[in-house]
């Protein structure tokens, strides 16, 4: 495909202009973390502080039980992610393609439950957690990311259905497929790009919370890394060096793992390379 | 388009035949792999007594305790001590929901001033059994906090043990520039003036004479004390450190509206107007300041002494807060006992281990520790006259501000009032309020806030109509939905598959929903407050009319609807732009989308953070940016019309606060909505713009007519979903404005739901706002999805 100089130029521009904004904050809390004096704030503009050094990541793996925090992530993460992914694909599917009894009030309810001011739902989550027995596992934590990030994978994925025509399935159905296997050889290959952000978005919703985590994990040993940066935050004495340097090191995990799912947020229905 | 249909078709043939490949067990590895690590997890055993201490301990007294845990450890090996940080607020509301669940910690660690509000609730116990009352001379008085029994208001119980005292101010200063500390405030005012220079003459001060937070009223209490007022009313002059501020009748009564608190401000602001003290200072901004060397003095508590004597660049010294020349009074700082408190839940044989601990925290060997380890302030007679404390300076300081200092009052009031003081104090110094006008502000708040603060509603009629209501209700849904059942039932053998796809997913949502939403609706109705904590019960619909009643939530209604629809604008059009600029052929894509997912990606509690000090009066990135700007005529032009000439004064006006919490938000959530329209253009066929092409359609009409109706279905549950969320984001509002700074004015809805829960703990009322919140986004959805069609599919 060929475009004209001035639009690659321009797509250029506007790009360049947006990168320069979104990494320019990032880069200040890079910059916090290279400061030896324990400061969030300074007077220059300087990216690399004076007397800058890696003492805070340093600290993190020696002193503080880094490893352990992101261990815990990942077990929760990876959990939230992969039953999200799995529930929305099968849940999306169903909202898009069928007309059951119940499906707009249920599309509705599933959006409400988002509605209500989290801040609000802790008492009472603590104590179904506390009554169940969940403090202090991995478990407890899964279940309630899961739950507060499926709805908006599953109507995600049911937008993502929605976009893919139904004459596909008519094809493979004419050629003898149950409808089961239908929706898991041709309909669930072509909505990748949705799996893809889907899994992101759960990813997310699981790694950065800690509102909830610090409610239902109540030892040192199990907490997950935003838990873990939090303990570096205190009023008026935050380790402004330790919690920049958690923070960027959180956010690697994060950006590998968009780097991995970004390779399938390309295909989808290509339908050009079919032609033989 | 029979001929794409055909090759669909084909398309379709091939993937059935390829999907023999597809291998199941590896699906479900992870899983199995997961649940085994859930149950791994959870089987650590330990035949100890584990004894469970929540603390807000700073990292050294951190490490402090840990090693005391050792020590006591070794003389009791049956007892395994675990102690787990928490922050200040985190402690509090997590322990009150544990403790109301029968739950929580043994012991809790942390200042005296929750203590009121834990009495009042019931959730800590008396301690006085464990403490012989012939050891209770050893201690300084204040180290132990007693509070009368709610039931019976004569008797009075041990609520706390202190082992060391603290939160106290002092003046520090850096003897590059102040070789001797100021004694009276005149010579505080000359120093200030001697140090405060503009040495390379741009207009912006290279150094401040001194420094303080503007933000926190607890800043603001040595001016206060120092021109004779104080926080309650008193008795008597004389009761200078009692336990209790009660006047007649025992109510606690503010008093903030006296000439001692105007001339206190009037000081305080005076300072400012010299300019000595900087247009807009919070706490990071003061220490940022003073530790650059960029401030000579700086009033700061005892926890960021440390820090300052160890940094090379400066030469800090600790000294006692001057005299007030006016009055003659020193300027006394509020201090509080830090110590244990023991969960009214912790059962014997348990409890006496835990006293057993607090014992040795309180111990001599351990005082003694805590003074040459710790530098901070034994609660033991014996170890206040510790030779440490002639040789020390910083100690010596120390004492001596906290001998003339003030024991931080344990009364629930005292919450009420910080509150209301907050909005007058940043105004003061914002220059928003006259001194008078703040004293008066600050009184009528604290007054209105005490009252919420007890109000303590009582069922009424309402509760009878309530009830029938109820009935009335669900016979309702009965009667309507009534073929619904049959209807499923028939509906079952045709949509099976439906319903064990959608299954899952609605289990796993209300299962964890079903009991906090309801429980918020009885909430709603109850009169749960600090006085019913434990015992609250449905009143009626008071919560409710009281929320319709305010006018000022209505401002606040509309200010929430304003940052939803900026910011949801904002969003998806960047978000979009962003992917069609990246969706198509671009060199270095990839580099390009990992860069610009990277606010997704970096925390949001540290990045709000950096942009508030981006928004900084002098040093900010964003104003040195516009003074730039401004250096272009038509650039200047454009500006002035916004209202954004620089320097803007943007975490300190009202206006301008809320704008800075848009852009930081505006910032965070571009990248989601990119990654989601992205992922929606890769659905679409390519043929189609080929097509287009053939038709010599234009790129916008391409982008209208192909990408945006195909986006649609992608990008409406994004939008809604979006506005749900941006309508619900307490986080951002509450980091970058610092909690609704300046004077509670950039508040949202639900940040204000989560002031007047957490702040003056009116559970009920918080709850009826929420349903308000949780009205308004329903009816939204129902609308926007009516209207959008979302619910129908883009093809059919």
């Amino acid at each position: 495909m060929q475009e004209s100089k001035v639009i690659t130029l321009l797509r250029h521009v506007v790009l360049l202009v947006f990168v320069a904004i979104a990494v320019y904050p990032a880069l200040n809390v890079f910059s916090i973390s290279l400061r030896p004096d324990n400061r969030l704030r300074s007077t220059d503009l300087a990216i690399i502080p004076e007397n800058w050094s890696f003492k805070s990541y340093e600290q993190l793996f020696t002193e503080q039980p880094f490893l352990k925090w992101l261990a815990n992530s990942l077990i929760v993460s990876t959990g939230v992610t992969v039953t999200g992914v799995a529930l929305a694909a099968i849940g999306g599917y169903a909202f898009s393609r069928f007309r059951f009894v119940g499906r707009n009030a249920t599309m509705l309810a599933i959006l409400t439950t988002q509605m209500f001011p989290a801040t609000m739902l802790l008492l009472p989550l603590y104590i179904v957690i506390a009554k169940l027995q969940l403090i202090n596992t991995y478990l407890g934590l899964m279940v309630f990311y899961t739950s507060t990030a499926l709805p908006f994978c599953v109507w995600q994925m049911k937008g993502f259905y929605d976009t893919i025509p139904a004459s596909l399935e008519e094809a493979a159905r004419i050629d003898g497929c149950s409808r089961g296997a239908a929706f898991w050889r041709v309909i669930l290959p072509l909505a990748v790009p949705g799996l893809v952000i889907t899994a992101l978005f759960s990813f997310m919703a699981a790694w950065s919370e800690y509102i909830m985590a610090a409610q239902v994990m109540q030892d040192e040993e199990m907490f997950t890394l935003p838990l873990g940066l939090k303990s570096f935050q205190a009023t008026l004495s935050t380790q402004w060096g330790l919690y920049a340097a958690a923070s960027i090191l959180v956010s690697l995990p994060v950006v590998v793992v968009f780097l991995l799912l970004s390779k399938y947020l390309v295909s989808g229905l290509t339908l050009g390379s079919v032609k033989e | 388009m029979t001929l794409k249909s055909a090759m669909l078709r084909r398309w379709a043939i091939r993937r059935v035949g390829a999907a023999h490949q597809y291998n199941a067990c590896s699906w479900w590895a992870v899983p199995t792999l997961l649940v085994f690590a859930v149950v791994s997890g959870c089987s650590r055993h330990d035949s100890r007594t584990v004894i469970t201490i929540w603390h807000q301990s700073r990292p050294t007294e951190k490490e402090f305790l840990q090693r005391e845990i050792v020590e006591f450890e070794k003389t009791h090996p049956q007892v395994h001590v675990r102690a787990l940080y928490k922050e200040t607020e985190e402690l509090r509301a997590g322990f009150q929901a544990a403790a109301l669940a029968g739950g929580g910690p043994e012991l809790i660690y942390g200042p005296s001033d929750v203590l009121g509000a834990f009495q009042t609730m019931g959730v800590v116990q008396d301690m006085t059994p464990w403490l012989p009352v012939e050891s209770r001379d050893d201690f300084v008085p204040g180290a132990l906090t007693y509070l009368p029994i709610r039931d019976d208001l004569a008797k009075k119980s041990l609520v706390q043990i202190g082992d060391r005292f603290g939160n106290h101010l002092a003046l520090v200063y850096n003897r590059k520039f102040v070789p001797v500390p100021p004694k009276t405030t005149d010579e505080l005012v000359a120093l200030a003036v001697k140090n405060t220079l503009d040495e390379d003459g741009d207009g912006r001060k290279d150094r401040y004479g001194l420094v303080w937070n503007f933000t926190e009223p607890f800043f603001g209490i040595p001016f206060l004390t120092g021109f004779g007022g104080w926080v309650f009313a008193e008795p008597s002059s004389n009761a200078r450190n009692a336990e209790t501020a009660t006047t007649a009748g025992g109510k606690i009564v503010p008093a903030l509206d006296t000439p001692q608190a105007v001339a206190a401000w009037q000081f305080m602001q005076s300072l400012q107007e010299q300019g000595v003290a900087p247009r807009n200072c919070d706490y990071e901004a003061a220490d940022s300041l003073f530790k650059s060397g960029k401030a000579a003095m700086i009033i700061n508590g005892d926890w960021s002494w440390a820090d300052y004597l160890k940094e090379s660049s400066i030469d800090a010294a600790v000294a006692v807060l001057p005299t007030v020349n006016a009055t003659g009074q020193p300027m006394r700082t509020m201090f509080a006992p830090k110590g244990y408190s023991l969960n009214v839940n912790t059962k014997q044989p348990v409890a006496d281990l835990a006293m057993a601990f607090v014992q040795h925290m309180t111990s001599d060997v351990v005082q003694r520790r805590l003074v040459h380890e710790l530098r901070m302030l034994p609660v033991r007679k014996i170890i206040q006259k510790d030779p440490l404390f002639e040789t020390d300076s910083t100690l010596q300081a120390s004492l001596a501000q906290l001998k003339n200092g003030r024991l931080m009052p344990t009364e629930t009031e005292l919450r009420a009032v910080w509150d209301a003081m907050r909005p007058p104090y940043q105004a003061v110094l914002g220059g928003g309020m006259t001194p008078a006008e703040a004293a008066k502000t600050m009184q009528r708040e604290a007054i209105s806030k005490i009252e919420q603060i007890h109000a303590d509603a009582v069922p009424d009629n309402s509760v009878v109509a309530l009830n029938i209501a109820g009935l009335v209700v669900v016979g309702a849904l009965v009667v309507w939905q009534r073929h619904s059942f049959a209807r499923f039932v028939s509906d079952w053998r045709r949509n099976r598959l439906a319903y064990l796809f959608v299954m899952p997913s609605v289990v796993c949502i209300f299962a964890v929903i079903v009991f906090p939403f309801f429980y918020n609706i009885v909430l709603s109705l109850s009169n749960m407050s600090l006085a019913n904590f434990r015992d609250w019960r449905v009143v009626g619909l008071q919560n409710y009319i009281e929320v319709f009643g305010d006018a000022k939530i209505w401002a606040v209604f509309l200010k929430t609807i304003v940052w939803t629809a900026v910011n949801v604008a904002f969003h998806v059009g960047l978000g979009v732009l962003l992917a069609v600029a990246l969706h198509g052929p671009v060199r270095g894509k990839s580099l390009y989308r990992i860069l610009l997912i990277i606010p997704w990606a970096v925390p949001a509690y540290i990045t709000a953070l950096s942009w508030r000090g981006m928004f900084d009066y002098e040093y900010g990135a964003v104003n040195l940016i516009l003074t730039q700007m401004a250096q272009f005529a038509p650039l200047r032009w454009l500006l002035s019309l916004a209202n954004l000439s620089p320097p803007v004064n943007w975490l300190g006006d009202v206006g301008h606060a809320f704008q800075a919490c848009i852009v930081a938000n505006v910032w965070l959530g571009f990248p989601f909505m990119m990654v989601i329209a992205l992922g929606g253009m890769q659905g679409i066929p390519h043929e189609l713009y080929e097509a287009a092409r053939i038709d010599r359609a234009s790129r916008w009409q391409q982008f209208w007519h192909i990408t945006l109706p195909l986006l649609k279905p992608v990008l409406l549950p994004a939008v809604t979903l979006g506005t749900i969320w941006t309508f619900n984001n307490l986080n951002v509002i509450w980091l970058v404005s610092n909690g609704g700074e300046p004077q509670d004015a950039t508040h949202i809805l639900v940040s204000y739901v989560y002031k007047a829960v957490f702040n003056l703990y009116r559970y009920g009322y918080g709850a009826a706002l929420s349903m308000l919140i949780f009205f308004v986004l329903l009816a939204f959805s129902l609308v926007f999805l009516r209207r959008t069609r979302a619910t129908e599919s883009v093809y059919g």
